[in-house]
């Protein structure tokens, strides 16, 4: 097998005396959907803030690895611009766009290119940047909104829009924390479609409540269950489905 | 609401033709036409503008860049700093101390040192005062004191993502230091009286109304320059990463953005345009002392901008010149009432117009509009802090 | 909340009482009320001997124990000492002094007798006593003084042996006097004075001396005087001594004579070099921390001083997330409050009256509601718009302390005004050398007892669970039915409350005048920064050191440096932990 992009082991996260991690071990390979999911509180939006940069794990390690020929790097070493220029994009469970800026603008900041203060002076759109933002517009439908004040949009339109963001971004790595949030059930299964085209060229791990959801983009794929920081188990959609401790947790909590 | 066919147009441009004609003809008619009839009408003449007149407008362009300075760091990066006055007072003492120096033996004891030394007993020139003979050093130094400093500083604070109030304390707690340590005599900067009695610049006599005309120009242009620099700035994508992260600075971060260096950019590049403003301020008044660096001073400019308009570049240069005159009316017609005017001001403002003075064509617009038809979707314009 | 608030203050006053008994240093002249001491028939004696024994008699008198020999001898060697011949035929010596403070009415120039003997008026005989007011005199059934014109007297003769005999007497006299200072005063100006020939008086006194601090003073004027004894077994035990009463005197002379150099006739011998070193070790030693003593008390004062203002900074900017600029003007509000206090008490009871001094009690309480009703009206008029909005609350708020400031001015005058420290919060006790001055002391306790009464508030009443309810999350407790606009009036009220407290004490330390809320604003937001915004235990810890830190700077670095490297250090302290001490957190992403 290859060489796991994204490696995290024995990581323990404490606030106040609470482990919202606890001793967790996580692999991402190159090109994988993983799916991860948990109760409330089970620790998911806090192992991507441990894997963002956000905050630093008490102990263990996470390691990013380019390719299986590239030295892994230390992720709790770095702090977030850092990472996300490793090419570690995330999408926040409350969807996060810059309010004040338009929808254009919003992808225009989000456009993969060098970051630096001077770069960003002397900054002009070429016309492939011109190109890509035009398909990120209409991927996320909303063109017609493009002018819009991102702080004006539904909250499942700044879902879209930060999907959007976060592919403008060109990311190898893919964060994606509940993204049908405020969705339709048609936009739900499109963005379910979105994240499976994206399958392979990106490694991607989704975070969701949405079991339909769960079992569109699983696929096939590995889907993990997190719970009290810890994984509880790991298995194609169907075995976790049917795994009683899983049933144990989830009495009454999963949309089926 | 119908969206443009071509995504260019989105770019923003720098200037459209009107605005460029809305900068020019001012800027024009104050550097140039002004001067003029100044100089060369009869002194009677009802046109001519009286050297009173340009020596304090003069002073009104150098306190506009000071303001601008404010705006850009609070208006669109959201860093309320209360040190301004500091780097504007740090950059007026840099080439005080050239104006000091270039006094000679004209002073009170006739001496080479300037009269606060031979005052205090000094027997020779401290040597860091050696260079300021030189016109162009102490011009550089009223740029690099006042930006290395706030590089330092800043540099320490937005290491550790300080911000929002606790930033505003911090300056504030620095400006209050550096007054108190300037107030001090033995700090060798004169002490509470600062320095004053000028003489000359660049060897033409500082009282001949001439030196002043030209004073004033420079001032002018100044101001125009600083205008234009942080039009610059705030197009184009500098800009909207100001306001994003103004508005939201953790989501910058997120984008791969090192939101520090941003903001440590900025607030050198305007601490070192604000020092250059004090420069050309002090030959205009002819003193500076330490009262000038105080905290009250940095809040007294952000209340300029408050009050002609943050987030926008027009509104405090209004709001400089607005408030001084202000100032200037009240402080003679009633000195007693002049803090209730400030303070009342101060509330005003911020309780019935956040946008400013410049926000008023607009705010009356959209009572003209509401009063026609039902309100549109607006349209996205990041220039209006929400904060 | 006010009512434990008055139960706290008279708590702290009745505390306060005690405080004064404790009071070692301040003997109080002993008014002579009761009967005079047994030395003073000596005196008497001695007055009125016959002139040939009367430089024995007074001799005699070295060692007696009676304030009254010094200011008589003093007296009589001036000629202001007189026999008053009364009707009976008897002599009385006395001294003279002006009759309006014995027996109103008297004309400017007219004197009474204070008779020696027991320090009161002689009386005038009934039937000679002339009085201008007849009816008085009916009604009243004591007898008048005697009155007695100017120069209507002469004074007691005095001899050339009996002046000299009356120069050493009195230059002993206080060693023996019935007043503790005074002995004090006394032996030390002896033991300094080189004069050997007291020894034996000194020693004799040491003896009988009963008060321990009184005690110290003798044994280092022994010990000062015996540093010339040639015996050099005397001379160590000498040094012993010096260095057992941390004297700084001996230490001066130490210094002086180890400086000296080799040759020099003067210089110690090795022996009392080393015993001189030793010496003056130990008395330095004792010294540097007693200062250093002195210092942290200090330190600690101030920091309680800061604590006060800072806490109600604390409620107003952690809790409630406004920075309201007018702080320090609403501790202004507190301190003229104080001021207004003092006044209505001096109009009522009159200046330096029993119940004059009882008015910081009133003020306290008085300090609060002044100072929580002007702060209720900011927050009514400007802040409620603001809560949303810090920096503006902070330009807005700034505006009101401008407007303040010209209020005060325009009421007070823009001078400092004139506050007297009630007599219990005068003066201090010294304890191994450190002086605590009352005051501080004050400020130190009073700030502990606020500090509880806070914690008590925010934890331990309804209010507080409001109040935490609503810092934390505005909408929801308003969702949940919560009033909050009266919450927020409620506590920004207590917190500009507690400003006013500050500003009472703080009236108690320094100058009041208008522009005196600025000189603590800075230091004060710097508190509570670095303590850790909204957290009462931070800000404490914060006050408490940047006080200390910044007395224990002051006397090496100047007043203007140790403030200056105080601010860096804070700005230095935040880059390693820029939540400050204890930082609060936040999950959402800004
Ligand atoms: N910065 C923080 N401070 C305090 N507690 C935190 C912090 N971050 C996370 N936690 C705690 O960690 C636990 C896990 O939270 P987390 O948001 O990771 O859960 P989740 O799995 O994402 O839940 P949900 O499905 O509701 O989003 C929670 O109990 C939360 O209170
Ligand atoms: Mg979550």
């Amino acid at each position: 097998m290859a060489h796991p992009i994204l490696q995290a082991e024995d990581v323990s996260k404490t606030y106040d005396g609470f482990r919202a991690i606890n001793a967790l071990n996580f692999y991402l390979f190159p090109g994988e959907l993983r799916t991860v999911i948990g109760p409330n509180g089970a620790g998911k939006s806090t192992f991507f803030d441990l894997l963002t940069g956000r905050a630093q794990p008490d102990t263990g390690s996470i390691k990013y690895a380019d390719s299986d020929a590239a030295p892994a790097i230390d992720l709790t070493e770095l702090n977030e611009y850092e990472i996300q220029r490793l090419g570690i994009g995330r999408k926040f469970q409350t969807p996060s766009v810059f309010a004040e800026h338009s929808v254009h603008t919003n992808l225009v900041l989000s456009l993969k290119g060098p970051r630096g203060v001077f770069a960003s002076l002397f900054h002009r759109l070429d016309s492939t940047q011109r190109d890509r933002l035009d398909a990120l517009l209409k991927l996320v439908r909303l063109e017609d909104k493009r002018h819009w004040k991102a702080g004006l949009l539904s909250h499942g339109e700044k879902q879209w829009l930060e999907i959007g963001m976060l592919l403008a971004s060109e990311p190898r790595v893919l964060l994606v924390d509940e993204p049908a949030a405020g969705m339709t059930d048609e936009e739900t299964h499109r963005t379910g479609e979105l994240l499976l085209s994206l399958r392979g060229k990106h490694s991607i791990v989704v975070v969701e409540h949405d079991m339909t959801f769960v079992k569109q983009i699983s696929d096939g794929g590995q889907v993990t269950v997190l719970h009290q920081g810890t994984v509880l188990c790991e298995g194609k959609f169907d075995e976790v489905q049917s795994n009683p401790q899983v049933r144990a947790v989830y009495l009454g909590r999963g949309k089926h | 609401m119908s969206a443009p066919a071509s995504l260019s147009a989105v770019e923003p441009r720098f200037f459209t033709r009107t605005q460029w004609a809305a900068f020019l003809v001012p800027t024009l008619l104050l550097a140039l036409v002004l001067p003029l009839l100044n100089a060369f009408l009869p002194a009677d003449s009802f046109l001519r503008p009286s050297d009173f007149t340009l020596n304090l407008y003069g002073k009104y362009a150098t306190y506009a860049v000071l303001a601008l300075g404010v705006d850009l760091l609070w208006g669109y990066l959201g860093i309320l700093s209360l040190g301004q006055a500091l780097f504007f007072a740090l950059g007026g003492y840099a080439f005080g101390m050239h104006l000091l120096l270039m006094i000679g033996k004209d002073g009170q004891y006739k001496s080479d040192l300037p009269d606060y030394m031979v005052f205090l007993g000094y027997k020779a020139l401290p040597a860091h005062w050696e260079p300021f003979y030189s016109f162009p050093f102490a011009t550089a130094a009223a740029l690099i004191v006042p930006g290395l400093l706030a590089f330092v500083f800043g540099w320490l604070a937005f290491r550790s993502r300080i911000k929002g109030v606790y930033l505003s304390i911090l300056t504030q707690a620095l400006t209050y230091a550096a007054a108190l340590l300037f107030f001090r005599n033995d700090f060798g900067f004169g002490g509470n009286n600062g320095f004053t009695d000028f003489k000359r610049i660049l060897g033409a006599d500082l009282s001949s109304p001439d030196t002043r005309r030209w004073l004033y120009v420079a001032s002018v242009v100044l101001l125009a320059g600083v205008f234009l620099l942080y039009r610059w700035l705030t197009r184009a994508k500098f800009g909207h990463l100001m306001q994003a992260i103004r508005d939201g600075e953790n989501r910058v971060l997120f984008s791969g953005y090192a939101t520090a260096r941003y903001k440590l950019f900025v607030f050198v590049l305007v601490a070192a345009i604000t020092g250059l403003a004090g420069a050309l301020y002090v030959p205009q008044v002819g003193i500076i002392n330490p009262s000038e660096m105080t905290p009250e001073k940095s809040i007294e400019a952000v209340v300029w901008v408050a009050v002609g308009g943050r987030g926008t570049l027009l509104g405090p240069i209004l709001g400089a010149i607005f408030v001084n005159a202000l100032k200037s009316w009240a402080t003679r017609a009633a000195p007693e009432l002049w803090l209730y005017i400030l303070g009342g001001l101060f509330v005003g403002v911020v309780l019935l117009l956040p946008g400013g003075l410049v926000s008023l064509p607009a705010k009356l617009r959209a009572f003209v509009a509401r009063l026609r038809r039902s309100g549109d979707v607006p349209v996205a314009d990041a220039s209006k802090p929400s904060a | 909340m006010p009512r434990l608030l008055a139960h706290l203050l008279l708590l702290l006053a009745l505390l306060a009482a005690p405080l004064r008994a404790a009071d070692e240093e301040q003997d109080e002249p002993a008014p002579e009320l009761a009967a005079p001491p047994p030395d003073r028939a000596r005196l008497v004696a001695a007055l009125l001997a016959p002139a040939a024994e009367q430089v024995a008699a007074v001799r005699a008198l070295v060692g007696a124990e009676d304030a009254a020999i010094e200011p008589v001898l003093t007296a009589w060697r001036a000629g202001e000492l007189f026999l008053v011949p009364l009707p009976d035929g008897t002599r009385v010596p006395a001294t003279l002094a002006p009759a309006a403070a014995h027996a109103p009415g008297a004309a400017p120039d007219q004197l009474v007798a204070l008779a020696v003997a027991d320090g009161r008026p002689i009386l005038a005989p009934a039937s000679t006593a002339d009085s201008p007011e007849p009816n008085v005199r009916n009604t009243n059934i004591a007898p008048a003084p005697l009155l007695i014109a100017s120069r209507q007297l002469r004074p007691l003769d005095t001899s050339a042996p009996l002046r000299r005999a009356i120069r050493d007497v009195l230059e002993v006299a206080g060693v023996s006097d019935p007043r503790p200072h005074v002995r004090r005063e006394s032996i030390a100006r002896i033991g300094q004075s080189h004069k050997t020939e007291h020894l034996p008086l000194l020693l004799a006194r040491l003896e009988v001396e009963k008060s321990s601090v009184v005690l110290r003073t003798l044994r280092e004027a022994v010990a000062l005087l015996r540093l010339s004894d040639p015996d050099p077994a005397v001379r160590a035990e000498a040094f012993v001594t010096l260095g057992d009463v941390r004297s700084l005197i001996a230490a001066a002379r130490f210094k002086e004579a180890l400086a000296l150099p080799v040759g020099d006739p003067s210089a110690p011998s090795a022996a009392d070099a080393v015993g001189m070193r030793r010496s003056l070790q130990r008395i330095e030693g004792h010294w540097a921390r007693v200062n250093f003593a002195g210092n942290l008390f200090r330190g600690l004062s101030a920091g309680s001083v800061l604590l006060l203002i800072a806490l109600g900074l604390a409620i107003t900017f952690g809790l409630m997330g406004v920075i309201n600029m007018a702080h320090g003007e609403l501790m202004v509000v507190g301190a003229y409050a104080t001021f207004v206090t003092q006044n209505i008490f001096v109009s009522v009871f009159g200046a330096g009256s029993a119940g004059f001094h009882y008015y910081f009690v009133a003020a306290l309480p008085a300090a609060f509601v002044s100072a929580a009703l002007v702060g209720l009206v900011i927050e009514r008029s400007v802040i409620q718009f603001l809560y949303k909005r810090p920096l503006e609350s902070l330009l807005a708020t700034w505006g009101v302390s401008l407007a303040l400031q010209q209020t005060f001015r325009l009421i007070f005058g823009p001078a400092n005004v004139q506050i007297n420290a009630p007599s219990w919060l005068q003066g201090g006790a010294t304890v191994a050398d450190v002086a605590f001055a009352y005051n501080r002391l004050f400020v130190i306790g009073f700030a502990a007892l606020v500090v509880f009464g806070v914690w008590l508030v925010l934890n331990r009443t309804p209010l507080g669970l409001l109040v935490r309810a609503v810092m934390q999350n505005r909408q929801m407790a308003s969702c949940i039915g919560v009033r909050t606009t009266r919450v927020n009036m409620m506590t920004f009220a207590f917190g500009s409350g507690l400003a006013g407290l500050a500003g009472a004490c703080l009236a108690q330390l320094g100058n009041v005048g208008p522009s005196m809320g600025q000189l603590h604003i800075i230091d004060s937001f710097m508190v509570v920064v670095s303590g850790g915004v909204g957290n009462i235990l931070g800000t404490v810890f914060a006050a408490l050191g940047i006080g200390t830190v910044d007395q224990v700077l002051q006397p090496v670095l100047g007043p203007v440096m140790g403030k200056i490297l105080v601010l860096f250090a804070i700005i230095l302290f935040l880059q390693w932990r820029p939540g400050g001490l204890f930082p609060t957190r936040s999950r959402s992403l800004d």
